[in-house]
């Protein structure tokens, strides 16, 4: 079991902010112009997670450590 | 300073605080929710939109700032414009330097914008800011001193405005989008613009847009990316010129130097934000930092207090300071570009991505930001303060950071 992240497609305005944190663990779709959490994410760096999540904008992003532990709740 | 209130608004002093209030889902800009015809004059544009309008905006305009189009426009562009206007806009060695950063700052924001203009055209560049500065007039509506008097200009600006550039713009974009919708040009041929992407989208719900409120999208645009970065520019060298008095080898450093010069910008916004006291509005019961905000009120955010806190910015944090040390966690610029779904869209247009410190070396893909540019070239021809014409203020404004005129002479 590795970390979990999600990002709420309703709350996310793609400003790219996460991509620009982590590349590795963030994509953003232009089609949708919402970002979303690659296959890679779960390898990501937590801390690099967290600073992503705490600078998102809207607040879209979830990080859940492997444990269950919630290292970050957004707004959704 | 901490939290006041009283009967008025709820004001926040603390970085922590207005954070918080700014990621606030339940804290909106929509002060007025009248519409066009009924005298709100800001109907509309992204900048008061709140909720699921706003994100729909925001989804389809965030497009236009990707980092290949900002290092487009900083490594490919702007040293063009850079060339060719500066020596343009020195007559007899003097210049007013708040219009100086106006006429360099409006030719790339046209662009972003959608807004087609002869390149060589001083007249039109001239068209446009006279726009520009209207439309930060009605822009900064809640601090006006004579609201009533900017609503009248700025409705009759902005029905010129959309009649005129928007209309002979909206053209070939149309003719383009066509082309695209008959499947004989892919999406990436299409211009790469604010305008383009509004009317590529305007029929989806979701954005609620009509005609009216896509002009003054575009306006928003073409304003923003301006008045920011030329109030910026003269508040920096405004504070640059004691600092490079007291501090040996500035110049040639700020010449040589593209990390320091966009410390310069950032250090020139934490300390002179262009919105000095962040107004919300709640739009439902909320807390901020412990305390209840009620459906109805009006908060105050006060960025200036909030961006001299010591314990962020050390123990010097009125004095401008390029090289402070700042946690990387802190933006060196505090709150001067917001924070939360309305924070600032064109920040790293005119800032760049978060700058190295004095010790770092920059990334290859970093992007320093259009302000550092302009701060290096204008610079090199060592601009001073012209002892005969004081700088003035922008009187119309409550806002101390405005600036109106700054006469300058250039030596070399």
């Amino acid at each position: 079991m590795s970390t979990r992240v999600t990002i709420d497609a309703d709350l996310c305005i793609g400003s790219g902010d996460c991509t620009r944190v982590s590349a590795t663990a963030f994509e953003l779709v232009e089609s949708l112009g919402v970002a979303v959490p690659t296959p890679a994410a779960v390898e990501e760096d937590t801390s690099l997670l967290v600073r992503a999540a705490v600078g998102c904008p809207t607040q879209a992003i979830d990080v859940i450590a492997a444990d269950g532990t919630v290292l970050h709740r957004g707004n959704a | 300073m901490g939290e006041e209130s009283g009967a008025g608004p709820i004001t926040f002093g603390t970085y922590e605080a207005i954070r918080e209030a700014l990621f606030d889902k339940d804290l909106s800009r929509t002060f007025d929710t009248r519409s066009w015809d009924e005298g709100n004059i800001r109907d509309g544009v992204v900048s008061i939109q709140h909720g699921a309008v706003h994100r729909a905006r925001r989804r389809v305009e965030n497009t236009q700032f990707r980092p290949d189009r900002l290092r487009l426009y900083e490594r490919d562009l702007f040293p063009g414009v850079l060339d060719a206007w500066i020596p343009r806009l020195i007559v007899d060695g003097r210049a007013n330097l708040f219009l100086m950063g106006e006429m360099l700052s409006v030719v790339l924001a046209a662009k972003r914008a959608g807004i087609d203009h002869d390149p060589d055209s001083i007249e039109e560049l001239e068209l446009l800011v006279h726009y520009v500065d209207v439309f930060s007039q009605g822009a900064a509506i809640l601090d006006a001193k004579d609201p009533e008097g900017v609503r009248t200009l700025y409705r009759a600006t902005m029905r010129a405005f959309g009649e005129g550039v928007v209309a002979r713009s909206r053209v070939p974009r149309e003719a383009a989008i066509a082309r695209f919708r008959a499947g004989e040009i892919g999406e990436d041929e299409l211009p790469t613009d604010i305008l383009t992407v509004l009317l590529l989208h305007r029929e989806e719900p979701a954005l609620e847009l009509d005609e009216g409120r896509l002009v003054r999208e575009v306006s928003t645009y073409l304003q923003g990316g301006t008045h920011t970065a030329s109030q910026t520019l003269v508040n920096f060298f405004d504070l640059w010129w004691a600092y490079a008095d007291a501090t040996g080898g500035a110049w040639e450093r700020l010449g040589s130097d593209p990390a320091f010069a966009q410390r310069c910008m950032h250090e020139t916004l934490r300390l002179r934000p262009t919105t000095p006291r962040i107004k919300r509005h709640a739009e439902a019961d909320t807390v901020v930092a412990g305390r209840a905000i009620p459906a109805g009120a009006t908060v105050v955010l006060d960025a200036v207090a909030a961006n001299r806190e010591p314990a962020l910015f050390g123990p010097r944090p009125d004095a401008f300071d390029p090289d402070r040390a700042v946690d990387p966690s802190v933006a060196r610029w505090g709150l001067s570009f917001g924070a939360g779904p309305h924070q600032c869209p064109g920040r790293s247009v005119a800032g760049g991505f978060p700058a190295p410190d004095p010790d770092e070396t920059a990334d290859p893909e970093h992007v320093f930001g259009l302000s550092a540019l302009m701060f290096q070239a204008i610079a090199a021809r060592r601009p001073r303060p012209d002892p005969d014409r004081p700088p003035t203020r922008d009187e119309r404004t409550e806002r101390f950071t405005r600036w109106a005129t700054y006469p300058v002479i250039f030596d070399r």
